[in-house]
Formats: C-alpha cells, structure tokens, sequence
C-alpha cells in the first residue's frame, strides 16, 4: 500500500466505520464488539506502519480544494504519526479492556461507537495540515467526549459532561477567534505554508485559550477530575491519552513547529503550567477518589509536558515529546488499574480501602509500575523524559520555573507513594475483593511492561522524537 | 560479551529466573543467588586487575541521546566499589541462605540481586546520566526490600519513608546532575575532569544539589532518620546489605567523585563537608548511645560512621580523602558483621531488647568472638582496621588546622566504644536470663559470612598494607592526589596514645554507667540518658521532632490544602460564577420579553445603531 492510502486509512477507518458499529450491533453483540475493536486495531497498524516511513524521511499528503480557506489537508509528519501511533495504541489497548469492563453496564452500543469516533476524530486532528480542520475535529472530539462523560446518565454525570463540553468548546471558540486572526494576517490556514511565520500575541493567546481548555491546565483545569465520574475506559481514553493529549500536541504543532513565537509568550506558558502542576498536585494529595486523585495528576503532569515543549531548546522539545508518550502509556495503565478497583470493591474512597496487594496482586504490581513511570523512576520510560525536562529546564535558565517543578515532583512522588500505600498496602478494609478478568488484568500488565520495555529500549523513540525535533522544530537552540 | 557488562548483566538475568522458580522449592533460589553473586565477584577481579596493571575497561553505547550515553568505564576506583559490591552481595547471599525471617525467599533473592546489579552498575558508570539511571532505580528494590520483610504495617510505612526520602534527594541530584552536564558541555565523568568546574553561579548549585545526593546516600544528617526504623521494622541481612554495606559504599564513592574529581571545592565547602561530617557523627553516636535494640543501636552508628567518612572527604587532602576512601571500606565490613551478629542473636534468642538478652558467650561463642572483633574494629582500636582509617582522618582533620574536628571526632569514638561496651556487655556477657537457657550457636552457613567478615576486619588491620597498595592509593592516583606521607604500616605517635586515652574514657564511663545502672550492663547508659538537660533532648528525639521527614509530612496536609483551595477557586471561576452569571443575565433579559412589539423594534434598531457607530469607529473585525 502507498503511504496515501494507508494516512486515508488511518482516519476513515475509525470515523466511518465508527457509525457502521450500530449497524454490527444488530447482527450480535460479539459481531459489534470483535468489530470495535477491530476498528482499533486497524487504525493502530495503519499509524505504525507509517512510522518507519517517516524515520526514512518519507511524507504523505492527500488534499482536497475548497473554496473559503475550507481545504481539507491530510499530512503525515514526524509528529502526527508519532502522536497519531500513541493515541491509536492506547485507545486499541481501551477497546480491549472495554470488551469485560463495559459488558456490566447499559447503553455499550453508543459507547463504542463515540470511542471509536473519538479516535477517529483524534486521528483527523493529528493529520490535518489545516488550521480550520484540525478545529472541526477538535470539536468533534468535544462531542463524543460529552457522550462518553455523561456514560451513566444521572443528573451529576450529565451536569459533568455538560462543564466538559462548555469548558473546551469555550477554549475552542477562542482558539477559532485567533484562527480566523491568522487567516485574516497570512491569507491561509495551511500549517505548511505557515512554517516559520510569526503570530501576533493576540492570536497565540486566543489559540493557547484553547489550548489550556482542552488539555485541562491552569485556570481551566477543574473540568477534568469532575469527569472522572465516567467509566474508567473513559478516563483512561480521555484523561491519559487522548483528549488531554490534544491540546499538547496543537501547542506542538502550532507553537513548537510552525509559528516563531516570543520568549515572554513562552516565558508565560511556564509559569503557567508550573503552577498548574504545584496546585493539582496539592489537590491530588487531599481528594480521596481514587480516579480523581489520578486525574488531577494528569493536570499536574500535562504542566511538565509544557515545561518540556515550552522550554525553548531542543533538548527540553525532545523531552516534552518523549513525556507525552510515556505518560500516555502509564496513566493509561493507572486509570485501567483502578477501573478494576472500582469494579471489583464497588468504591472509589480511599480510606475505605486497603491491602488490596493480597487479593489483587498483579493489580497491584501494574499499578506500582506504572506509577514508577509516572513517578519517573529508572529503568522505567519516565525518568528519560523527566530528565530531559529537567535538563532543557536547566538550559532555559529560568531558577524560578526550576524550583516550581522540583516542587511539583517532590509532591508526584508523594501523592502516588500515598495512593499506592492507601489502596493496596495499608489495613484490609473492603471486603472480599477479586482479581480483575484475564482482559482486564492482561492489558494493565501490557501496558505497564510496556512502560518499562520503552526505558530499557529508549534509544528508538529518543533517536524517533530526536529526528523530528531536528527537521521540523522551530525557533529552538541546538546547544546540548 | 565485555567482561565489565558481567557483573550488571548477571545478576538481572538471575533475577528475573529467581521469580520463575517456584515458592516450594526450598534452597534453589538460595543456592542460585549465592552462584550467581559468587560468579560476580569473580568477575570483578579481572576489572581490577585492569584498572590497577593495564588500561582500565570502558564500554560505550549510543543510548537516548543529547549526551545520554550508555557508557561505563572501570577505572581504579570505580572497580574498587565495584569489588565492594559484589563482595558484600556474595556474604549476604551465603548469611540468608538459613536466614528464616527474610519475607518470601523469591522476593528477597529478587530484591538481593537486582540491588547488587544496579549498585554494581552505578559504580562503573561513567556517564553522569547512567549512574542516575541506576542510582534511582535502586529506589525501587528498597521498598519493596523494607516492604516485604515483615507483614505488619510498620514495615510498610518505613518503606515508604526511606523510599520518599532516598526520591526527594534523587530528585535534587537529577537537578545537580542536568545543571553540572549543562555547565560543563558533557555528562561524561571523565569529560568533566579534565576541566574541572569551579564553585560559582549555577556550577555552585548544581555541586549543592549533587552533593545532597551523595550525603543522603551516605546516610548523613539530616536524611538519615529512615535507617533506626528500618533496624526495627526490616531484617538483619537487609541491614547489613544496604545501610551498612552498599549505600555507604555508593554515597562515599559518589561524594569524593564530585568533590575531588568532578569540582575543585574551595575554603568554604571544606567547612561546610567537615562540619557536616562532625555533626553526623556526633549527635548520631549520642543517640546510638542511648538505645536499647540491638540493631536500631547499630543503625545509628552506621549513621555516626558516615559522619567520620564525609569528615575524611571533606578535609579535601590526600591522607583525609585516603581516610575517608579506607573508612568506608572498613566501615561496609565490620558494620555489615554486626548486622549480622544482630540477625543471628535474633534468629537463636527470638530477641533485639538488650534488657532480655544477657550471657550469651558461652552458648553462641563464634557470634561472640565476631563481634568482639568488629566492635573492636569500629572502636578504632588498633591495630584492627578501624583504628588505621581513623588514624588516617585524624591526620586529615588535623592539617586542615581546624583541631575542633579532630577533638569531635575523638569525642564520636569515646561514645562509640562506650557504646558497644554497653552492648556486648549486655548481650554476650553478664547473667544469661533463664528463657535463653537452651540457646546454641547459629548455623554454619550464618556464621561463615560472619568469619569472613571479622577476618577482613584482621586481614586490613596490622599496618593495613594490603588494602592501601591495591585499593586506596590506585584510588587517590585516579582522582590526581598525591602526597607524601606513607600512609601503610604502623605509626607509634601521638594519635595512637590518643587512642589508649579513648580506649581508658570508655571504659571508665562504662564501669561509671554500670555503678549508677545497679550493674544492669543495658542501663549502662542511663547517666548520660537521663542527664539534666539532655534527657528532654533525648526525649524530643525519641517523639521524632528533630526528624525532618515526620516534621514536614505533618506540614503536608496543610500545604496541599492550601493549594486545593486555589483549585476550588479556580473551579468557582470557572464553573459556578459563568452559571451563576448566565442565570442572572437570562433572568434579566426575560423581563424584557414582554410581548411588547414597539419594544422589541426599539432595541433591534437600538442595537444596529451601536453596530454601525461601532464599525465606522474601529472598522470592522479585520
């Protein structure tokens, strides 16, 4: 297959075939989930295979003309597969824990149809080269995302979805504002044309409102451990790797390989993200709901990952990259680990569990893994890209943005420690909890080995992401 | 295969094929271990000898990137620590093996193995960002060590304080480490020394937060406070595998690479490391003093010991840093041998409570004779090994011209004999309580790492030659030291008389203490407990309000507290106050819609207006 064919796959497989998923419901229900997932699957072979590709230097475009700046633009880049490879495989890695997970509860039809669209329209967003695009697919991504929040329906999972929804589509008709503002400076919207352009200061703050909205930093953080009243595959689909995602790779995308900004823009986005990483982190260590706790951790880390794009100089770029998909793999693993705890204890508090390590122990194991990767601990994946954080960090110069981050890992390696101490260490409270299913248990283990094979075989994604700092950063220093 | 990987490579594989051997096997694990350890200290001579008569091993590899390299290189002190390494992981492995109280074999041989892999691999990397990799990692095999020793709760909150204590100082090495490689060009070690950095600005900072590393490591004031509650709450191989063997070893290793190899420190960092070093010794001897648990007594002086080795290090002259270098090594052994004697009274009395243990010579007299030897070595009483390091440190201390260190430091060792005076008088000596009636020796596979031990102790005593020409002088040559003193052989001067007058203070003090106890050789202590003034120190020691990590994990709430309420706020701003001003605005806009048709044109045409003064004003949106 030509490289075209295989980027048209990787997103109209999921979108199309995503709304074809009622229709397999009607044959049986095994047809609609073996389909589902198959859809997954699919979806990641097509992004992976392309990353190859792109290591050779290849890329790929399929674009259509219309009129109005409305052309739709396909790009297969460095960055949009590698962003488009992480968020297919943890969302295959979802549909198939999902297979157990959400055969307990009501409405499964629509659930996977709105996660298979939601890859789908993350699939879109990744690889559109189009500013105006990439802001259909954002929304559509805020649509299903409002489905699957609302999952269970009653009055507070739907006030929830509806403050998901407001929040970023607040941020992303700001962001459209400073999108039309760019049309109306350049004449285009194509991100290929605007490589290297300056943006005026309104406009990336417009766009950056977006930004912060939809990947959950300070001042608009609060919507997502508010959703973590949806189904643990939500969370893990929306709060580890995908949606929170989002906003990350568009600072990527628009402010570390298009547009030159200023360094008091990005001077700015660090205090930012550093404060939003000190005072999710406080909140991680007083919330009792473990899904909660777990997302305020993502709020918390998404800050490290701006520290790392940022920062201003290859190093930290590189960082940043690595960290989005290192965190991407073990807080998905994290937000599944505690699916299965939810599941099995009927509870989220807590203080009214403990010692769980004896009845679910591969549980357990995975969730101290993965909270190691997070924690970034050798020999797993996330001590190279804290470290590289931290060292791009050191090279921006900035002691004061230094000493907030060192604050905020001091307090990620004690609200995890505190986390893991509380559920599966501390006095037996819940009664008789069992091991998850073999699906269930198998992918948390997958994903936590996967953490820990990516820090022992760090020289692909570090050689990957080191490729695609170099042809495509913009505006970064290159010392080292 | 590159015969540096070995001693890294091994012991993971043997790891990993530990956890598939099944639970009911019994001595395979065991047996495997102590192969696998055995096969790594062999492994390391040949590193040695290389280092010492040839050119030193290096291994490279590409690996992340941006000055990340794989590389490790076996230089003559690097293979030193590793010898150490390996050495100690093989006597642990031999004491477990009829060690019951160890947690689940599996595990424990798990944590045994990969601690020594790691360790081993933190010594020879030469790359600063693979030493971290390492380093940290050991993190992890700490935990689930102090974790999995004994069921109960405590075990598990001590794992947890000496894993987020030993985290927060790695963290501020992994600062010192990505500002010292952005100052100086590169992460390589070898790199870095040949231009060496000087204290200043940023370069400053980075050897700061380095050295909180290295000192924590050590087990240094002020982040020592987990290794006494892991005496209590974990097991005697533990003990003398990682506080007393491996983390001395590492911490000292580390701290003399930055501060003679990597920096050249000046006057003030001189003071600052040998004041450090005199405090650590000091106020952990008199808490060591005091204590009534046969290894929480030890852990403090495995703690005061370190003050003696940064004291060396810090004195920043060859014989000190010498001093230093040989006081870690001899340290690692004898206090490694107490652990032991420690595990082995436990494993035969059932007991650590220096109350309920009395007379033990006659049944356990190989225990008794190793200890006596060790508690002599740490003593500092010649000519045993201890006595030759110290002697070297005191020489240090004393051409720095700064003499208060020199008299802290003989004041640490009046206490340490004192101690250990009151230790063995009460476990092996005095009446044996009638509940240890039938008490018998330890087993033999106890007792052998124990023997070893106690000879090292011999063997590196008596002028100490052997370990000063192969192991201590190769060193201070890689680190670019030389000097003229004769370090070797046995100095009838004015710092051995010094030694008798110690040896005479101690015993007076004891004879003192047991006349005020009423001959209870574990109240031998009591006089100085139970002082004026000191007792309430002692007693806001013993409710933990000098320990930091209790002092601010009670801060913590408070803390994050105050930060979630800034998230609560950010939620009101943006959750509850755009609902609330929606409600308003909607319920204020209905009073217009009155029905009113005249109303409603008068605000459309209102409206338009306002549109067009606004657009022939500011032109549009473009």
């Amino acid at each position: 297959m030509d490289l075209v064919t295989i980027l048209k796959t990787a997103v109209a497989v999921p979108v199309i075939g995503s709304l074809l998923i009622p229709v397999a419901n009607k044959i049986s229900v095994q047809v609609r989930n073996a389909y589902a997932v198959a859809l997954g699957l699919v979806t990641f072979a097509a992004a992976a295979s392309l990353l190859p590709h792109m290591m050779n230097g290849a890329t790929a475009t399929y674009a259509l003309s219309f009129p109005l700046g409305f052309d739709f633009v396909l790009n297969a880049d460095l960055l949009s597969v590698f962003m488009a490879a992480i968020s297919s495989f943890v969302s295959a890695i979802i549909l198939i824990y999902s297979l157990d997970y959400i055969s307990h509860y009501e409405n499964q039809t629509e659930y996977y149809t709105m996660v298979v669209l939601f890859l789908g329209s993350m699939m879109g967003l990744v690889f559109s080269a189009n500013l105006l695009w990439m802001y259909i697919f954002w929304e559509l991504t805020a649509f299903a995302s409002w489905r699957l929040v609302g999952f269970f329906r009653s009055d507070r999972d739907v006030a929830k979805a509806n403050k998901t929804i407001l929040v970023t589509v607040f941020g992303a008709l700001c962001m459209l504002i400073g999108i039309l503002m760019v049309y109306f400076d350049h004449g285009t919207m194509d991100l290929r044309l605007l490589r290297g352009e300056t943006i005026t200061t309104a406009a990336a703050m417009l766009i950056l409102v977006g930004i912060l909205a939809k990947s959950a930093t300070l001042p608009f953080s609060t919507w997502l451990p508010d959703a973590g009243v949806a189904p643990s595959t939500v969370t893990a689909l929306l709060h580890a790797a995908v949606l929170v995602k989002i906003g990350v790779y568009a600072y990527a995308r628009i402010f570390g390989v298009t547009f030159m900004v200023s360094p008091a823009f990005s001077h700015g986005v660090l205090i930012i993200a550093g404060l939003s990483a000190l005072v999710a982190a406080g909140a991680a260590l007083i919330d009792k709901d473990i899904k909660r706790i777990i997302a305020y951790s993502t709020v918390s880390q998404l800050g490290f990952i701006f520290l790392g794009l940022a920062s201003g100089n290859k190093t930290a770029f590189v960082g940043g990259l690595l960290y989005i998909l290192m965190h991407s793999i073990a807080k998905g693993g994290l937000f599944l680990c505690a699916g299965i705890v939810e599941q099995n204890t009927h509870n989220k508090d807590i203080t009214k569990m403990g010692g769980l390590i004896k009845t679910m122990p591969i549980t357990a194991v995975a969730f101290a893994l993965c909270s190691l990767s997070v924690m970034g601990i050798p020999p797993f994946g996330g001590f190279f890209s804290k470290f590289l954080v931290f060292k791009g960090a050191a090279q921006h110069g900035s002691i004061l943005v230094l000493i907030i981050f060192l604050a905020g890992a001091m307090m990620t390696l004690l609200y995890l420690v505190r986390l893991f101490y509380l559920v599966f260490l501390g006095e037996d409270k819940a009664s008789n909890p069992r091991e998850g299913s073999a699906t269930m248990v198998g992918s948390v283990l997958a994903l936590a080995l996967i953490g820990l094979a990516l820090g022992a075989f760090i020289y692909y994604p570090s050689l990957y992401v080191d490729m695609l700092t170099t042809q495509l950063g913009v505006g970064l220093e290159t010392i080292q | 295969m590159n015969p540096i990987l070995i001693p890294v490579i091994l012991p993971i594989a043997a790891a990993l094929l530990v956890l598939l051997i099944s639970e009911k096997t019994r001595y395979l694990k065991e047996l495997l271990a102590i192969a696998v350890s055995g096969v790594a200290l062999i492994s390391a001579f040949p590193v040695i000898s290389q280092a010492l008569f040839g050119t030193c091993m290096e291994f490279s590899a590409r690996w992340a990137g941006y000055g990340i390299d794989f590389t490790l290189k076996a230089d003559k002190l690097s293979s030193f620590i590793l010898l150490g390494v390996t050495f100690f992981a093989f006597v642990v492995s031999i004491y477990s093996f009829s060690f019951e109280k160890k947690g689940s074999a599996k595990w424990f041989y798990f944590n045994l193995l990969l601690t020594q892999a790691f360790s081993a691999g933190a010594a020879l990397a030469d790359n600063l960002v693979a030493m971290l990799f390492f380093w940290e990692g050991l993190l992890i095999f700490l935990y689930a060590f102090i974790a999995l020793s004994k069921p109960d709760q405590s075990a598990k909150r001590t794992a947890m304080k000496a894993f987020l204590i030993n985290a927060v100082t790695d963290l501020a090495m992994l600062a010192g480490i990505c500002i010292t490689g952005y100052i100086a060009g590169t992460f390589s070690m070898t790199g870095i020394a040949a231009n060496k950095l000087t204290l200043n600005g940023w370069a400053a900072l980075g050897y700061v937060l380095m050295l909180i590393g290295a000192v924590s490591k050590a087990g240094a004031l002020p982040f020592h406070t987990w290794i006494p509650d892991a005496a209590v709450d974990s097991n005697a191989p533990f003990m003398s595998f990682i506080p007393a063997a491996l983390d001395k070893l590492l911490g000292i290793y580390f701290l003399t690479r930055i501060s003679v190899y990597l920096f050249s420190l000046n006057g003030v960092a001189q003071l600052g490391l040998m004041t450090l070093g005199a405090l650590t010794l000091l106020i952990a001897v008199m808490m060591a003093f005091v204590q009534t648990d046969y290894k929480r007594l030890l852990a403090y002086h495995s703690v005061s010991q370190a003050g003696y080795m940064i004291l060396g290090i810090g004195t920043l002259n060859p014989i000190g840093i010498a001093g230093g270098l040989f006081h870690m090594v001899n340290n690692a052994v004898y206090k490694s041998c107490l652990f032991m004697t420690a595990g082995s009274v436990e494993r035969q009395t059932g007991s650590n409570d220096l109350s309920k243990l009395g007379g033990l010579f006659g049944a356990m007299p190989l225990t008794a004779i190793c200890y006596i030897i060790a508690a002599a070595a740490i003593s500092g009483i010649a000519p045993l090994n201890g006595f030759f390091s110290k002697e070297m440190i005191y020489t240090g201390a004393l051409n720095t011209g700064y003499k208060w260190f020199f008299i802290a430091a003989e004041v640490g060792s009046v206490l340490t004999l004192a101690s250990f005076l009151k230790l063995g008088h009460s476990v092996f000596f005095g009446k044996r309580p009638e509940a240890l009636k039938d008490t018998r020796e330890a087993p033999f596979s106890t007792l052998l790492p124990m023997i070893i031990l106690a000879g090292v102790c011999v063997a590196f005593g008596f002028g100490a030659k052997l370990p000063i020409d192969y192991l201590i002088e190769p060193s201070l040559q890689n680190l670019g030291l030389s000097h003229e003193e004769v370090l070797a052989g046995f100095h009838f001067n004015k710092l051995f008389w010094a030694s008798i007058v110690v040896i005479l203070v101690a015993l007076i003090n004891h004879m003192f203490g047991l006349a005020a106890g009423k001959g209870a050789p574990s109240k031998a202590s009591d006089h100085i407990h139970y002082a004026p003034a000191l007792k309430e120190i002692y007693s806001m020691a013993e409710a933990r309000v000098f320990d930091p990590y209790e002092q601010l994990m009670k801060r913590v709430p408070s803390a994050a507290g105050l930060l979630y309420k800034v998230d609560r706020f950010l939620d009101y701003l943006t959750d509850d106050l755009p609902s609330f001003a929606v409600n308003a605005f909607s319920k204020t806009s209905q009073r217009f819609h009155t029905g009113s048709y005249p109303l409603y044109m008068a605000l459309t045409i209102a409206g338009f207006v306002v549109f067009i003064l606004l657009t022939a004003t500011y032109g549009g949106i473009k």
